[in-house]
């Protein structure tokens, strides 16, 4: 099974075929052959790539100058004796009918794009080739998106090549159709494609589908099941599992290609002022990162070295966005991680980790980007343990998808959960690695939990979050696995659940990671019959936990008390590794939180977290804020002068937020779920508590304090925390004159919140 | 020949398809399904939000049996399948025509 075995099968074809063609000539047409009739060989055919099993893609060429009768004769004679070894596809027709049936039907137009003479009148070939690709390059505007529109009919029918049971070699997404179509889209010379990025693909391909059809003795191209052990053999593959772990890797690149090569299609020129300005619009998204022709573009100037980083960025910027990493952006990162000047240290640093949770944050938009990090070989750089499940066939009805796909799935169904937990960067951490222990003849949970310990740890965990994460890998089939064959009503199954469950923090991501696995796993092994189970479980379990899930108002330091009883201004701003730490104690009044928020928020510094807390006339307030591009320099004294001027009169503050927010509104971005406001009456004694989860977003936190300070509400003390891109936002809020909201009060207050957030 | 039909609680299914393969049943089908009885759902307080587990989640059971056998097998369900609490399910047989086996042809108490 190789090319050269497949050449030499058309070599054959054309022998024969020659002789054939002008014996006929002669005997029906009265002539030697050389003028005016040709044959001509298309499709597969026409690359020298024929299978025992593939047609014979055969155009018999004329110049109309022969009657009906001869030329019916002529072609009869021709193919009779081919039906009894080969299935042939043929047709007549003239130079001019050529052209025009291309024109009506695309599979023909892209046919006449591998012609190629066999016998007969070269110039009549040669001019029906011209012909096709002078057309197809022509109108390459309306042809492209036909055949994007045939492809996708043809993906839904066939489905995906990578992830199939029993795939069809050659139509499924990612088969041998789809390089063809590849090949096509090159030939119109619409974009730049990088064929020998698939050739070792294709190659292999069609070794498996002639091996296929020599196995089997038919021209079938589906790889079926009972097939799979004698074509693995065949080929001198380990075992079934073994190839159909290379047929996944395969369709991949293709897929890969073919996606980022439509990505390009669609985007090209369009590009708003760009297109008149005949360059391309580049617009600034993050330190070193910026979009350009809808892709993600690093800068080529910058240092690696300086900045090890900015790979982990451009995936994060990328995912959160739904743009693509540009393939030069791409190469750049795999050199400097090649090369050791983009090598992360250990553990990564909080920004790196930061990236990486807003990466597996983005949802259905990672899976692009994850795609191109594992074609790049970039992933592995950063995570060598996803290397032994890259494309890891899991060949059971249960499955959708290889292990490392399924885990890319459940992140991406982690990511629809995130309001539903108080850590969701843990929930998605888990999630893309809940399944790193599969691959061995071990419990696949026993080994994930010792894989992934070092991993979380390395990628800058502390200790106590790798103690969760290493127990919802080692846990993440106990929920399913109870709900469904234990007794939900005996006290013991409870109580199995709570000696393995510490709090119900755990119980809740548990609960989350359980249903995102189940949903990536697909109908075989999740429904909302055992999600129900499931449920109950989980609510039975909580109502025997106690504690609480909601953050605690930050305490404040003897030194912090001093500056609070003076009642003055001091600000301390101090570098740190996410950009700067900020410590204010201020005169306290109501909106101080939106307030400082805001003038944050124009100095374009990025609120990472922040512990504001009321004590007496004043408020102590701690931030971590992380620079944007272009954020002008800052010290002490002038971001004292910024909030002293804003004290003063804040008028201005809003109207400059949103002017932002519609700069913001031009870039790209991802559908992400609605914000979760709760509010907690129960929680604390003097106050009421308001939790806000969200997508993070610039001037997130203005938004929040001036929507409760509008509605007339106190707040005592906030907890604010970014997990990737996620926020989470404690509020220990009260009435101007004390106490607790009441329950319609805190209604309002939170409907109002919630409106303010849309 | 009878199709017996069983609801049981989800845990109970492994216990209940032991029991009827020890018996001798060699062939069954089972089924995801949701619904009350006298159970009637329950209902769950969490955060001070009220809601109702309407329907609750069962594990439908279909055997077939001749008509000598099944008692014997409904007996079986039973002891395997109870619990004593409320919500153990129900066992129902109702008469079948024609049993035939798709691969072979054979019917009646042959196709079982």
């Amino acid at each position: 099974m190789s090319t050269r075995e497949r050449r030499e099968r058309s070599n054959e074809s054309d022998r024969s075929l020659l002789s054939l063609f002008y014996s006929c000539a002669l005997e029906h047409l009265q002539i030697k052959g050389e003028r005016g009739v040709a044959l001509a060989a298309v499709g597969g055919y026409g690359r020298g790539e024929l299978s025992p099993g593939s047609d014979l893609d055969i155009l018999i060429l004329h110049r109309g100058q022969f009657s009906d009768e001869k030329l019916g004769a002529f072609v009869n004679a021709l193919l009779y004796p081919l039906w009894d070894s080969n299935k042939v596809d043929h047709s007549v027709r003239t130079r001019s009918e050529t052209n025009k049936t291309a024109e009506s039907d695309l599979k023909t137009a892209l046919g006449l794009l591998d012609i190629r003479l066999v016998a007969g009148d070269p110039d009549l070939v040669a001019g029906v080739q011209r012909d096709a690709l002078e057309s197809w390059q022509k109108n390459s505007r309306s042809r492209l998106p036909e055949l994007k529109q045939s492809m996708s009919v043809r993906h839904h029918r066939a489905g995906e090549l990578a992830y199939l049971l029993e795939p069809d070699i050659k139509e499924a997404r990612g088969g041998l159709r789809d390089i063809t179509a590849l090949r096509a889209i090159a030939l119109s010379g619409a974009v730049h494609v990088p064929l020998e990025r698939i050739s070792f693909a294709e190659s292999r391909l069609n070794d498996l589908r002639e091996s296929l059809h020599i196995t089997t003795g038919r021209n079938r191209d589906r790889l079926l099941f009972q097939e799979q052990d004698k074509v693995a053999k065949a080929l001198d593959y380990l075992d079934a599992d073994s190839m159909m772990s290379e047929v996944a890797q395969l369709a991949r690149s293709v897929d890969y290609l073919l996606e980022y090569t439509w990505h390009l299609l669609e985007h090209k020129g369009r590009d708003g002022l760009g297109r008149f300005l005949r360059k391309p619009r580049i617009v600034s998204v993050a330190k070193n990162l910026s979009v350009r022709s809808n892709e993600i573009v690093i800068n080529p100037l910058v240092d690696i070295a300086q900045d090890p980083m900015i790979g982990l960025r451009a995936a994060a910027v990328a995912a959160q966005l739904g743009l693509p990493i540009s393939l030069v952006s791409c190469g750049l990162i795999k050199t400097s991680l090649s090369d050791g000047t983009g090598t992360l240290p250990n553990p990564w640093p909080r920004q790196a980790r930061e990236s990486l949770i807003a990466l597996i944050g983005a949802g259905e938009s990672m899976v692009r980007v994850f795609e191109s990090l594992d074609q790049e070989e970039i992933i592995f750089d950063w995570i060598p343990e996803w290397r032994p499940l890259r494309s890891l066939a899991q060949r059971n009805a249960l499955h959708r998808h290889t292990v490392d796909r399924h885990m890319v799935e459940t992140a991406v169904q982690a990511a629809k959960l995130t309001r539903k937990v108080h850590r969701p960067d843990l929930l998605l951490f888990a999630a893309l690695f809940h399944d790193i222990g599969k691959g061995e003849a071990q419990d696949h949970c026993d080994r994930g939990a010792r894989l992934v310990a070092p991993l979380a740890t390395r990628i800058g965990f502390s200790t106590d979050d790798v103690e969760t994460i290493v127990l919802l890998v080692a846990h993440h089939l106990l929920l399913s696995a109870t709900a469904t064959r234990r007794d939900l009503d005996d006290p013991a199954t409870i109580a199995s659940i709570i000696d393995v469950i510490p709090d119900l923090n755990t119980l809740e991501l548990l609960h989350a990671l359980s249903i995102a696995d189940g949903e990536a796993t697909g109908s075989a092994g999740w429904s909302d019959w055992k999600a129900s189970l499931v449920n109950d479980l989980v609510s039975r379990v909580r109502s025997k936990m106690s504690g609480s899930m909601i953050a605690q108002p930050p305490s404040i330091t003897d030194e912090q008390l001093l500056l609070a009883q003076s009642g003055e201004l001091s600000v301390v701003l101090e570098k740190h590794a996410s950009g700067y730490s900020i410590e204010i104690v201020c005169p306290d009044k109501p909106g101080l939180l939106s307030l400082v928020a805001g003038v944050l928020n124009i100095l374009r510094l990025d609120v990472k977290s922040a512990r504001t807390k009321s004590h007496g006339v004043s408020a102590v307030m701690s931030w971590i804020v992380s620079p944007e591009p272009h954020a002008p320099v800052i010290n002490q004294i002038s971001l004292r002068n910024e909030l002293v001027k804003a004290f003063e009169d804040s008028s201005g503050i809003e109207e400059k937020i949103m002017l932002r927010a519609q700069a913001y509104a031009s870039i790209p971005s991802i559908p992400v779920p609605a914000p979760e406001v709760v509010y907690f009456n129960d929680a604390a004694t003097d106050a009421t508590v308001i939790e806000v989860r969200s997508h993070d977003r610039p001037g997130l936190l203005f938004r929040i304090g001036w929507a409760i300070t509008h509605a007339q509400v106190d707040i005592h003390s906030a907890i604010v925390t970014t997990l990737g891109a996620e926020a989470i936002d404690t509020l220990y809020v009260s009435e101007f004159n004390g106490g607790p909201l009441g329950t319609l009060r805190a209604e309002e207050v939170t409907s109002e919140l919630r409106r303010s957030l849309k | 020949m009878k199709l017996i039909t069983a609801i049981l609680k989800p845990f109970k299914l492994e216990d209940v398809k032991s029991a009827l393969q020890a018996h001798g049943v060699t062939g069954m089908t089972v089924s995801e399904a949701s619904g009350f009885g006298r159970q009637k759902g329950h209902t769950e307080i969490y955060r001070g939000a009220e809601y109702t587990v309407d329907l609750v989640p069962k594990v439908r059971l279909e055997v077939l049996a001749d008509d000598a056998d099944v008692d014997a097998v409904v007996d079986v369900i039973l002891k395997a399948a109870s619990t004593g609490a409320i919500g153990d399910g129900k066992v129902w047989t109702t008469p079948v025509e024609q049993v035939v086996r798709v691969r072979t042809g054979e019917r009646g108490s042959d196709a079982i």
